[in-house]
């Protein structure tokens, strides 16, 4: 059962911070949590939505290699303006979320986001 | 440890070290059933059922004149004298214990005479003033085991105020640290120090807790900004103060580097867990107050303290 | 949450330090950031963390955590198990990702800061 970003950020309460046109369309297939670039440009995989505690523009570059849909930054952090900029260029939604990275996971582990593939 | 097994010196547990302090007058019963040499050994056989004992001191204006047992009573009733006194049948060998003697002479005593119970008597007066079983030590022990573990639960909060008691108008007490700018896998190695000092001293681990995670950050920051610096961490009652002193090139924008994701790090530290842009504001975060000083081409100077 | 639970949980192996298995864990916490963690400065706490060196250990201690858990398949380097167990601090390693290990234990009933 897999739900769009959008569902997503109603259900998580999340902070658009920018491409909120974009929620309706991406479907999200899976999750990953990772602040560490090299291990999320090794397993981290495509339409999966990354949740993360960085804010600066390389998370950009990197969710638009692997394809992901969507970043959820935490802990209420803001991005960077660099890092909107480019997340309009690049067509990466970014949302917010008070909560700790752990609990954005329980979130959404409880919603069905897995990260396992074809579930 | 098995007999005549000594090597060098012996470092006593403090459950061995018990048994030499403790005496005997803290571990015996002090509510001694006693008869007089001229009560029947009927009377005695009555006493011992009524109170569990299988043995009791005999005395005579308060001093210890013998010790009837039951195997005395059941020898005295095979030979049908029970209405003969007490002084006819009792054992006038006793073996007893002074009051202020260690509980380790009382155990040796126990091993070697094979006794269940000891009279204990005054070693000045030599009246009888209690009396101790083996179950009265272990008794004994156990509760100043005890006592030893709450106590020292609560030294462990307790602040060492040795420094209090030194008379002057101000006492500080100065930790002086280099760390090492070069090795950042070495980063944390002298907050990791100072926070098992200030455990020694016995300060509050919330207050150590929210010093060791800014002097942390503070560490960090020296490795990956700079070549070095001097952490200095001045504790007084109710509060500690740290000093973080760098020759480093200084930061430009002071208000801007406290802003919490301004970072200006470079990528590898990210690659290693750092460099999010949260170092100063967590720094400021834990204390109660803050002061940085930075001059480009100069160094930082870092001042926080916190309240304990 | 006692360890020998989340160790079940994580199907996790210990590096070093888990006899006391009935050892409760109040909270769970997941960042490869250090920083985000020594941010928060609630004690006793399970770190789920991809970062492998000495520095996960430092801010356990510094943070008053109990356990380090590293996962997707990752291993402490030898300095920062040298540190651990000079520290008494436990360290485990899991092969599942962050990801799934958050969601496991949260279903298991370990919460985040924010709940308790």
């Amino acid at each position: 059962m897999t739900k769009t970003l959008k569902e997503i950020a109603g259900a998580l309460q999340l902070t658009v911070s920018t491409q909120k046109d974009l929620l309706p369309s991406r479907t999200v297939t899976g999750g990953y949590v990772g602040d560490l670039l090299s291990d999320v440009l090794a397993h981290a995989r495509k339409g999966q939505v990354w949740v993360t505690l960085q804010t600066h523009a390389n998370i950009v570059a990197v969710a638009s290699t692997k394809e992901i849909c969507g970043i959820i930054v935490v802990n209420g952090r803001t991005p960077e303006a660099a890092t909107l900029q480019k997340a309009e260029q690049e067509q990466i939604p970014i949302l917010v979320s008070p909560l700790s990275s752990y609990e954005v996971v329980a979130r959404l582990w409880e919603l069905g986001v897995t990260n396992r593939e074809g579930v | 440890m098995k007999d005549g097994d000594v090597k060098g010196t012996i470092q006593a547990t403090p459950t061995q070290e018990m048994i030499y302090e403790v005496r005997v007058h803290q571990a015996m019963t002090k509510q001694v059933i006693t008869v007089a040499p001229e009560d029947t050994m009927e009377d005695v056989g009555r006493v011992l059922e009524e109170n569990r004992h299988t043995g009791m001191p005999v005395v005579k204006w308060q001093k210890m004149v013998g010790i009837v047992s039951v195997r005395d009573l059941m020898r005295c009733y095979r030979e049908g004298r029970s209405l003969q006194p007490v002084e006819q049948w009792m054992s006038r060998d006793v073996a007893t214990l002074y009051a202020d003697e260690p509980l380790v002479h009382a155990v040796q005593k126990f091993e070697r005479r094979g006794f269940g119970r000891f009279p204990v008597i005054d070693r000045k007066t030599r009246t009888l003033v209690g009396i101790l079983t083996k179950v009265d030590i272990i008794r004994c022990l156990l509760q100043h085991l005890e006592i030893d573990y709450h106590d020292l639960e609560k030294r462990q909060y307790v602040p060492r105020k040795w420094f209090l008691e030194l008379d002057s108008d101000r006492t500080t007490l100065s930790l002086w640290f280099h760390v090492d700018g070069a090795n950042f896998e070495k980063a944390g190695e002298v907050s990791s120090k100072l926070k098992r000092n200030l455990q020694t001293l016995g300060l509050p681990p919330d207050a150590i807790r929210r010093i060791a995670i800014a002097c942390f950050e503070a560490e960090v920051n020296l490795v990956i900004y700079t070549n070095g610096g001097e952490l200095a961490a001045h504790v007084e009652p109710g509060r500690v103060t740290v000093n973080v002193v760098d020759h480093g090139p200084g930061i430009p924008d002071v208000e801007r580097a406290m802003q919490p994701g301004y970072s200006t790090a470079p990528d590898w530290v990210r690659e290693l867990g750092f460099g999010a842009g949260m170092g100063l504001p967590n720094i400021k975060n834990c204390s109660n107050e803050m002061k940085l000083e930075s001059k480009v081409g100069e160094g930082t100077n870092l001042q926080f303290s916190v309240l304990t | 949450m006692k360890l020998r639970e989340i160790i079940e949980t994580l199907q996790a192996t210990v590096v070093v330090n888990g006899h006391d298995q009935e050892m409760e864990v109040k909270r769970g916490c997941g960042s490869d950031l250090m920083s985000d963690v020594l941010h928060r400065l609630k004690p006793n706490a399970l770190l789920l963390t991809g970062l492998t060196t000495p520095q996960s250990v430092y801010t356990a201690e510094m943070a008053d955590l109990s356990v380090v858990c590293y996962v997707r398949g990752k291993t402490p380097d030898a300095e920062a198990v040298r540190l651990a167990e000079e520290r008494g601090l436990v360290l485990l390693c899991t092969t599942l990702p962050l990801f799934e290990s958050c969601g496991r234990l949260y279903a298991k009933g370990l919460r985040g800061d924010s709940e308790i």
